[in-house]
């Protein structure tokens, strides 16, 4: 089945859109920041960071939970969760859904996460019972472990009855949550569906974790903001980040009885797993490929049709190395005509919520014409030589995106977005 | 071949393994919960002395990886050998994993925050986050058989390893696979854990000198739940190449529900709604009528209100035929391994409809007046179930039902013995 072919009911499109991101608290903000090339990269705030051979991140910037949060929820929430349940109510806002008008037993949840709150909390609990050398936590403590908490609260908060489920693949995850979600309405398992990811991995073990496999960028402690360098020869690794962005997918058949247009398609995608290592991609980029190739597959698009690559380019050394000879393997020639830019150049990289951050920026991306650049170019690397939209924000015309995420455990997941056509 | 066209290609169990308390062989596990023995007992796992509640079920030993990452490829080399897949595996781009697991590997998130308070960051070992997130699992077993095909780790609760078997299903229904290796693990023993899970008074206290009485779903008496641990895996194919193949066919997967409560974070909503609804859209999915249902195995957790609510959505959907479906608690002898009970329990309706018998309930000795079903209780039965219905349902409102059911179901010429099964070449 291909994407010009799909019934109306069968075809998914975004009708709604929210993000929490380090450089913006709504996707209006995140979305001019990108244009403008503006990093969210700074000295970390949520801990002591002198210790660290690596004391930058991109932190939430006056992101205040508690103006849209009763104190009571906020202690019953991970920071994961209470990302996913404000990115959700943007999310729902922007997408005019009454949800009073909806059969709320087939609106469903599907979120991604690495985690979720799991490591921070485990870290909380363990720190706190180890300072106090007891071992009861309270039923909260026990709660805001479990990764599948944010698509609770978000079901919750508004009574979503329908399919509920949490994907945690690594730094693919919300990337194959958006992906799947798709699928369960087109098998008609859900008539809405509630997507995206959310992350916070800004904590201590999280840093020794990354530090440990030498992950992290750890020469810019002073100069934060030139970190992140994905494709740059001199890219060293990610610094960590805190985000969450929420998609409204239904139909196309759905959006246009409600009267809504429809902001982006999700023609297909496709996921794979290296199989090679728990940490290093497959340097061939073998399993990227797949991914890709799988993606298209189900969109039913050539590879010819791709006007724009959100790449994964998390600006680790290998990570970016390998993407780049994927895309050279699925594209041919032609990769060297296609814009390809990093996110995370400016938003760091907030693991399992990466991903739909950058559907998010893909939709806003064919919504508006306008890419953004690839940050902190400077030093071209003759492994990594195509067009990354180096450090100026660019015009075109995309009709067709691909984002790419790949994560920790060979982890791949790859999402076609598309204009949808006016008729 | 594929049934005519128009029909959905349809999903067997061509083979399993378990990995539990009571036996790491599918056949010595599958005798243990025909003679109802009890895989709860005292932790060994750490000196349990001053919590509350001193029992669980533990799996004896594992090393290397995080736990729940060993127990996964265990439980997945056994059932890739029982399905006799050749390995390497011939077409590995269609082969699938989807394991999943409700937190990971929990052991290494807590022993690298320990390290790391104790001796600094520099001693923290360059696997321990990789080996905490809750996809390693999924990772190991993949990268074991070379499967290059879709991968994913769902991460539902409680409800996980239903939800997961039920949606690898769908990878094959949808043709995105042609085997998937499934399945859920999960090792969450730990002294705080279980503190935790006391103070919400989740957990019996009561039985610490009777540990294989703790676990008693559907008995006045019961408590709580009983923590565990293990892993299952179910290799699923197409029914059209497992015949083809000669494999043997335990069951066929035939339809999957999930939804969510949508109604507080750790009990279940007292209108059953959100169970009912799952087991009706299970069914539904499966193109089966509640009056097809043979045998429920039951989330049956032997906490007080999961039984409760349980029973009433059983009656709710199954009306007056509620009473006599027989449905049983494989969680009275294994305990709650959480992610990992779905799987467990998938594996446990594959062999019911197999073998034509249903394990007991253990432990029923109390009737409860709102638990009146047929539970099985104490003693095995002889039954031709053709159609096996498995609930789950977890923390945060997370429900899900798997629907099973003979793989000759609709074939009555060839192949059929009579006794739910289809045998080797005969498709």
């Amino acid at each position: 089945m291909t994407g010009t072919t799909r019934p109306d009911d069968q075809r998914v499109v975004i009708t709604g859109m929210g993000a929490i991101t380090p450089v913006g608290n709504t996707l209006a903000e995140t979305w001019e920041a990108l244009q403008s090339g503006r990093s969210g990269a700074g000295r970390i705030t949520l801990l002591d960071p002198s210790p660290w051979d690596c004391q930058i991140a991109a932190e939430l910037k006056g992101f205040e939970p508690g103006r849209f949060l009763h104190v009571k929820e906020l202690r019953r929430m991970s920071v994961s969760s209470q990302l996913a349940v404000i990115a959700a109510d943007q999310a729902i806002e922007d997408s005019h859904l009454d949800l009073d008008r909806e059969d709320r037993d087939r609106v469903g949840v599907l979120l991604g996460s690495a985690g979720g709150s799991s490591l921070e909390e485990t870290e909380r609990a363990v720190r706190q019972l180890m300072a106090e050398s007891g071992r009861r936590l309270t039923p909260n403590q026990v709660l805001r472990l479990w990764p599948n908490m944010p698509s609770y609260f978000v079901a919750e908060r508004h009574r979503l009855r329908g399919h509920n489920a949490t994907i945690c693949t690594a730094c693919a995850a919300s990337t194959q949550a958006i992906g799947e979600a798709a699928e369960v309405i087109r098998r008609g398992a859900a008539e809405v569906m509630i997507t995206g990811g959310t992350e916070s991995i800004v904590s201590e073990t999280v840093l020794a974790g990354f530090l440990a496999m030498r992950a992290l960028a750890t020469s810019y402690n002073q100069d934060p903001q030139r970190a992140m360098r994905p494709f740059d020869a001199a890219r060293e690794g990610f610094i960590p980040a805190q985000g969450a962005a929420i998609l409204i997918l239904e139909s196309l058949d759905h959006a246009r009885q409600r009267g809504r247009t429809p902001c982006a398609e999700i023609l297909g995608y496709g996921v794979s797993n290296d199989a090679f290592h728990m940490i290093a991609p497959d340097p061939l980029g073998s399993g990227a490929t797949l991914a890709m190739e799988r993606a298209l597959a189900s969109s039913g698009i050539s590879a010819d049709s791709v006007d724009y690559i959100n790449a994964h380019a998390a600006s680790t050394p290998l990570g970016d190395l390998a993407e780049t000879r994927a895309i050279k393997s699925v594209f041919g020639e032609r990769s060297y005509q296609i814009p390809i830019n990093s996110t995370k150049s400016m938003i760091g990289h907030m693991m399992g919520a990466t991903g739909a951050v950058e559907a998010a920026v893909c939709t806003m991306t064919i919504q508006h014409g306008i890419i953004h650049p690839t940050i902190n170019y400077e030093v071209p690397d003759p492994e990594c030589d195509l067009d990354y939209v180096p450090n100026c924000a660019r015009k075109a015309t995309v009709q067709v995106a691909l984002s790419n995420s790949f994560g920790l455990g060979g982890q791949n997941a790859c999402l076609v977005l598309s204009k949808v056509e006016r008729e | 071949m594929s049934p005519e066209s128009g029909e959905r290609t349809r999903v067997v169990v061509s083979g399993m393994g378990v990995i539990t308390p009571i036996g790491s062989d599918l056949e010595a596990f599958w005798q243990a919960l025909l003679a109802g023995r009890s895989g709860v007992r005292r932790i060994t796992q750490f000196d349990a002395e001053d919590l509350p509640c001193q029992i669980a079920g533990e799996v004896p030993e594992a090393r290397r990886m995080a736990r729940a990452s060993q127990m996964a490829l265990a439980a997945a080399q056994a059932a890739v050998s029982d399905a006799k897949l050749g390995l390497p595996l011939a077409n590995p781009e269609r082969v699938a994993v989807y394991f999943g697991t409700a937190i990971g590997g929990f052991d290494r998130a807590v022993e690298g925050v320990e390290i790391l308070r104790a001796k600094g960051y520099a001693h923290v070992n360059p696997f321990y986050l990789p080996s905490a997130i809750p996809n390693m699992p999924a990772f190991h077993v993949t990268q074991h058989f070379g499967a290059l095909g879709a991968n994913c780790t769902i991460t539902t609760a409680c409800a996980t390893g239903t939800q997961t078997v039920g949606e690898a299903s769908l990878a094959i229904r949808h043709g995105r696979a042609d085997i998937v290796i499934a399945g859920g693990t999960e090792a969450l023993i730990r002294d705080f854990t279980i503190g935790g899970f006391a103070s919400m008074r989740a957990l019996p206290v009561s039985f610490n000198d009777q540990p294989d009485q703790a676990s008693r779903p559907f008995d006045a008496k019961r408590e709580g739940f009983v923590f565990s641990e293990g892993a299952a895996c179910l290799v699923l194919e197409r029914l059209d190449s497992a015949l083809a193949r000669g494999a043997h066919i335990y069951a066929e997967v035939a339809g999957i529900g999930t939804s969510s409560d949508a109604f507080h974070i750790a009990a279940p909503d007292p209108s059953a709604a959100g169970a009912i609804r799952t087991m009706a859209w299970a069914l539904q999915d499966a193109q089966l009528a509640p009056d097809d249902v043979d045998y429920i195995n039951a989330h049956g957790t032997s906490t007080p209100a999961n039984d409760a609510v349980e029973t009433l959505a059983i009656k709710r959907l199954f009306g007056e035929r509620a009473y006599n479906i027989p449905v049983s608690s494989t969680k009275s002898m294994l305990g709650h391994a959480m992610g990992a009970s779905g799987a467990i329990e998938a594996v446990v309706c594959a062999l019911t409809i197999d073998r034509g018998m249903i394990h007991p309930t253990i432990n029923y000795d109390y009737p409860d007046p709102v638990c009146d079903l047929d539970y099985v209780p104490n003693q095995p039965r002889k039954a031709n179930v053709r159609v096996a219905i498995s609930n789950s349902f977890g923390l945060g409102g997370q429900n899900a039902c798997l629907v099973m059911r003979a793989a000759n179901r609709f074939e009555t010429k060839r192949g059929d013995h009579g006794d739910g099964r289809v045998e080797a070449g005969l498709g």
